[in-house]
């Protein structure tokens, strides 16, 4: 985003974007719509994080992206609280959906190294165990299992996930 | 009639398999064929998705292309499933370039996409397929009216346009089944919230604080038990009970849809894995006729 000028009764106020941070999130799928955001605010209103949280607000974080605060966004933890209810994308009246936004702020700090512990621990389960109960699932879960007349053996594929980690995972951060 | 896959996820036969039983037990009742699905991998929901987009959409497009090999659709009991299932149908359906590398993964064991395969939320096979009329000839013990809140998943009903569940805001089919089955479906406060779920991982404090106002929404509209349709919301909204100060004789049931269905439908309590669930459904279960006769013979006797 290129410094903009707005005149207003003769007020000159220059908005310079510190970064085509922007831009860049624009670019990547699930972001394209950050620029028709008005900064109403309504996602912050109708946010479940933000009720309990003094310090997730989603309308604050898109602001931080338009004015170009591009290492601030990418290394916070902030974009990572999005529970990706989707109740802010069902209210906003321009067609923004945050939970997207930052779904694509989250790929590209993924790419540049950036993801959370328990995300990347996670993650790192799903693609080694092909699923993420493999430890969690002891004998007495396998009793409870017998007992309701279910499988106990649950069959879960872990060679096609391991295949994804190869592929897409092979520098261990993610890409 | 449709052939379905029940897609568990990795969640549900771990921490509720009850869920899993009484959903088999309802769908067999109600002549729905479902079948077990094998061989399948998680669907990557929140932590590969958060990651790698290409990596989200091979893991759901995998368990997609699978069911397409058995003819069959699928049939999602966890919101966070049955939304990555659909997202990744949305964005396979519209993005060629995405399903072709896709499918260039699928290639090495014989899979391909092609996107005749749906996805179908519990709900919608209870609504759509199923039908509340078939439904309500199914109760044989009803609740009696008692008074129960719905919770849906903000996963199973949004976004709206792709997961085409129920409206976003003002969603009606869990509480359609709950009058169905004879309850008395109560709105509260934030009844389209979320239950604070994914929070977990990242802040658990934020988390439980959102799940308990949903449960001190739920009270103070008179509820005497929570339906859901999601495994995560279903231990969320139990799990907050169970906190500091929380005391037991304060805590209300949650039951999953299937379970609450399958009681009134005369299925017994075991087969749909009641006597597993952390806070007793006795409460409930005293509001169907079976267990009503027992109560009135309780205060006949306590009258002698």
């Amino acid at each position: 985003m290129g410094a903009r000028t707005e005149t207003n009764k003769g007020l000159e106020i220059e908005h310079t974007p510190s970064s085509n941070f922007a831009k860049e999130i624009e670019a990547e799928p699930g972001g394209e719509g950050i620029s028709k955001c008005i900064q109403c605010g309504i996602c912050t209103a109708s946010c479940a994080v933000s009720s309990f949280s003094d310090r997730y607000r989603p309308r604050q974080l898109i602001q931080k992206i338009i004015i170009g605060k591009r290492d601030e966004v990418l290394q916070s933890d902030l974009p990572w609280l999005c529970m990706t209810c989707r109740l802010c994308e069902e209210r906003c009246q321009e067609g923004v959906s945050p939970a997207e936004i930052f779904q694509a702020v989250r790929h590209i700090a993924t790419r540049e190294g950036h993801i959370p512990e328990v995300f990347k621990s996670t993650a790192e389960k799903a693609l080694s165990d092909g699923w993420l109960l493999g430890d969690a699932y002891s004998d007495f879960i396998e009793d409870d299992r017998d007992d309701l007349g279910l499988d106990t053996d649950l069959g879960w594929d872990n060679e096609f996930t391991h295949r994804l980690k190869k592929k897409y995972f092979s520098g261990g951060e993610g890409d | 009639m449709t052939d379905y896959f029940v897609y568990t996820g990795c969640t549900t036969p771990v921490r509720l398999p009850a869920y899993e039983a009484a959903t088999m037990a309802v769908l067999k009742h109600l002549g729905v064929n479902a079948h077990h699905m094998k061989d399948v991998n998680c669907c990557g929901a929140q932590y590969i998705e958060s990651l790698n987009r290409s990596a989200f959409a091979a893991m759901s497009g995998r368990i997609l292309a699978i069911a397409e090999r058995f003819g069959k659709d699928v049939i999602a009991i966890c919101g966070a499933c049955s939304g990555s299932l659909k997202h990744v149908k949305h964005m396979l359906d519209t993005e060629p370039d995405l399903k072709a590398e896709v499918n260039e993964i699928l290639a090495e064991e014989d899979l391909e996409y092609t996107g005749k395969v749906e996805v179908k939320h519990l709900l919608q096979i209870l609504r759509d397929e199923v039908g509340y009329d078939a439904i309500r000839r199914a109760i044989v013990q009803p609740y009696n009216g008692v008074k129960l809140a719905a919770h849906y998943g903000c996963h199973v009903t949004r976004p709206a346009e792709i997961v085409q569940v129920d409206d976003p805001e003002v969603p009606r089919s869990i509480d359609d089944i709950i009058e169905a089955c004879g309850g008395d479906a109560v709105d509260y406060a934030g009844k389209v919230r979320c239950c604070g779920g994914p929070m977990l991982a990242m802040d658990e404090k934020v988390a439980t604080a959102i799940g308990s106002e949903k449960i001190t929404n739920v009270k103070a509209a008179g509820a005497k038990g929570i339906v859901t349709a999601c495994v995560f919301c279903n231990i969320q909204l139990t799990q907050v009970q169970f906190g500091e100060g929380g005391e037991p004789k304060d805590r209300i049931p949650v039951l999953t849809l299937p379970q609450f269905m399958g009681a009134a439908m005369g299925i017994d309590e075991e087969t749909l894995g009641m006597p597993l669930n952390k806070i007793s459904p006795d409460v409930l279960l005293e509001f169907a006729h079976r267990i009503e006769s027992k109560v009135i013979r309780r205060e006949q006797e306590a009258k002698r």
